[in-house]
Parts: C-alpha cells; sequence; structure tokens
C-alpha cells in the first residue's frame, strides 16, 4: 500500500526552488555580468513563494499550512514520540516555516539592495541609498542563514534515510510513500484544483511583475550626449 | 655657467616636489574619504560603461569612463589604508575588514586583479568593440567583488 503525500505543484516547486536559489547564490557570490541573472533568479524566487504561500491555503491536504502548522504541543508530542501523522512532522515543518520566511525576506531585499558596483535592484529608485545600503547588508548577511538552514534540511533528510531508515527524498520526485507499516490509516492528498493551481501562477506572476518594477513609471530617456557639459 | 644654474634650479625644484609630496600625507580621516571618494567614482564611471550597455552605445563615453576608473586603480589606493584607518573616526565609518590590513599576500593578489581588470578594460573600451567591452566590463565588475567579499563587512 502507498499514499500520494506530496501534489505536483509542491513537488515542481520545491525542486525549482532548489534550482533557483543554488543559482541565485552562485551568480550572487560571482557578481559582475552575473547580477542580471541574479536578479532573474532573485525574481523567479520571489514567484516561487508566492505560489507556495497561495498553495499552502488552497492546496492538497499535506501542502496545507493548517494541516502542517507546529504549535507546541505538536512539537512536544513528536519529541516524546507520540505523533504518528503524515506530511511534514512538527520539527521539519519549523524548518520549512524558517526557510520560507528567510528566502521571502532575501528576495524582498533584493528588490532594493545595491552592490555599490554597477548593479541595482529593480525597485531601488524608491528607497534612498542609505536604505538600500542597509538593506543590502541584510541581503549579503541572510545568505549565512540560509545556507545554515539549507545545510540543516539536507541534514535532516540524510539523518531520517540513514539512521530512521525513511526515504523522504523519493516521496518529493514522485509524490508517493508507503502506508505506514503500523496499519494506522492515512489518507492520500486531496484537493487541489486546478482553478486554485491557476489562481496561485496567475498571482504569482502579477507579484514578479510588480516586483520587477512592473508600477514603476518609465525612466526617463537618457539625455543626448550633446546636452552634457563638455567639461 | 648656464648649466650649473639650470642644474641647481632642477635641484631646488626636486627638493620643493619632495616637499610637496610629504604635503600630499593626509590624516586617517582623509585618507578614509579619498579612498571612499574614489570608490564612488568609480561606481558613478561603471553605471554610465552599463547604461551605455544597457542603451545606445556612446564609444566615447564609454572610453572617458574606463579611462577615469582605470586612472584611479593605477593610482596606488593603497597608500590610503595607513595606520588608523582600520576603524570608524568618529561619525566616518569605514566597512573595511580587520584582515585587509594582515593579509598582505591576499590583498596583492585582488589588488593586482583589479588593476589588471580596469587596465585591459580601458583598452578595450579605446577598440570599441561592443560585445569585447561587455566581457571585460563583467571581468572588472567581479574584480570589485572578489574584494569586497573577502575585505568588506557585509
Amino acid at each position: 500500500m502507498r499514499i500520494k503525500v506530496w501534489d505536483l505543484p509542491t513537488r515542481v516547486f520545491h525542486w525549482t526552488l532548489f534550482l533557483a536559489v543554488t543559482a541565485a547564490i552562485l551568480t550572487g557570490l560571482q557578481g559582475g555580468n552575473w547580477m542580471p541573472w541574479h536578479e532573474r533568479a532573485g525574481l523567479l524566487i520571489l514567484g516561487l513563494l508566492v505560489f507556495r504561500l497561495i498553495w499552502g491555503l488552497l492546496g492538497s491536504t499535506y501542502a496545507r499550512f493548517a494541516q502542517f502548522f507546529p504549535t507546541p504541543r505538536k512539537i512536544l508530542a513528536y519529541l516524546r514520540g507520540y505523533w504518528h501523522e503524515e506530511g511534514h512532522n512538527p520539527l521539519g515543518a519549523l524548518s520549512v516555516f524558517a526557510l520560507l520566511l528567510v528566502l521571502l525576506f532575501q528576495a524582498l531585499s533584493g528588490l532594493f539592495s545595491n552592490d555599490d558596483i554597477a548593479f541595482n535592484g529593480p525597485l531601488y529608485d524608491l528607497v534612498s541609498k542609505a536604505t538600500s545600503d542597509g538593506l543590502s547588508s541584510l541581503h549579503r548577511q541572510g545568505l549565512w542563514i540560509i545556507l545554515a538552514l539549507v545545510g540543516l534540511h539536507i541534514l535532516a533528510v540524510l539523518f531520517y534515510k540513514l539512521v530512521r531508515g525513511h526515504d523522504l527524498i523519493r516521496p518529493m520526485i514522485t509524490g508517493w510513500k508507503p502506508a505506514p507499516s503500523d496499519g494506522s490509516r492515512a489518507a492520500s492528498a486531496r484537493g487541489g484544483p486546478l482553478w486554485a493551481l491557476l489562481l496561485a501562477l496567475l498571482l504569482s506572476a502579477a507579484v514578479v511583475w510588480i516586483a520587477d518594477g512592473g508600477l514603476l513609471p518609465p525612466p526617463p530617456p537618457p539625455l543626448p550626449a550633446s546636452s552634457l557639459p563638455s567639461w | 655657467m648656464t648649466n650649473r644654474l639650470r642644474t641647481a634650479a632642477l635641484a631646488t625644484l626636486a627638493i620643493a616636489c619632495i616637499g610637496t609630496a610629504t604635503a600630499a600625507d593626509l590624516k586617517p580621516e582623509e585618507q578614509i574619504q579619498t579612498r571612499q571618494a574614489g570608490y564612488s567614482f568609480m561606481s558613478w564611471n561603471m553605471g554610465k560603461i552599463k547604461a551605455n550597455l544597457d542603451g545606445n552605445y556612446n564609444q566615447a563615453q564609454v572610453e572617458a569612463a574606463a579611462n577615469a576608473i582605470a586612472g584611479i586603480a593605477n593610482s596606488g589606493m593603497g597608500a590610503l589604508y595607513g595606520p588608523g584607518t582600520d576603524k570608524d573616526i568618529g561619525d566616518l565609518k569605514t566597512r573595511v575588514k580587520p584582515e585587509l590590513f594582515t593579509d598582505k599576500e591576499g590583498v596583492g593578489e585582488v589588488a593586482v586583479a583589479f588593476i589588471e581588470a580596469a587596465n585591459n578594460m580601458a583598452e578595450t573600451a579605446a577598440l570599441g568593440d561592443e560585445a569585447e567591452v561587455k566581457a571585460a566590463f563583467g571581468k572588472l565588475g567581479e574584480s570589485c567583488k572578489a574584494c569586497h567579499k573577502k575585505y568588506r563587512k557585509d
């Protein structure tokens, strides 16, 4: 017997986010002409996060925040070994929310950042240089928090695989996992209709468009060289 | 006689020049202000090159900007990291890391790479091929970032 835990949108979100974050880290550290790619990766990440936030309300069973929201009671029960449900366990859920929040901060702060070299985020014009510098600092420091959280996430997955004998990677690829061997009843994920998927995609695209400066007035045309002082 | 006079005059002039060189010694806070001015001025010129690459390409403006950057890069900015310039002075903030003052070899590497990238940018800008200018611009930006990563506080 097996049950469906992760719907397709959740899985595509997960692996696309992984690729986009990897790309953002590498391009951001390299700088130079990679910065426009860093911006694209950041906008993609923002779109993915907005999608996930909506999917956490409208998606299928185990993708919903209400299903896995880590209350202190659930965390205690899990630590004492009394938690036997499907989906994100309460500790994993903490990690999910932490990653979503930190990545959201990272994506939003990047919109207003500058690198003091030749790159400004798409909403740089909306803030003062001092504010942009402050956000850029936090944006650079955010990298270390993301690396720590991702490292913890990967170590936890390895722990479950090697110590507990639970493969968490395969279900994140196929969506299916073996039904619990203790015979307890667990239901496959339900819900997450097509209209919800389309709505989530549409709203994500709208947010990305705004984040990319879609609502900003178009930049004034550059002054012709002849209008500049010759000195 | 006139030759001897000329030599003497030149010698006096040379001594006078050495005299003004010591007058160019800056106080620590002036060193911090001056190096920051240098980076800001280069950043302005980087922005101009980028604007040209993104929009209408004006070879003369790009060449002028690249020359300005190369001029500053070759001005010996290392002299502006003298004693007492490793931390804030009053309201004057500096984000330099202490490693810049201890890791001589590492600083030398990023500095030489930066100067080479700046010279390459100026040479390429003079030739005027836009694709090559874009590549040189990218390399120059990366050489800025390499130093920021190692020696500037996040």
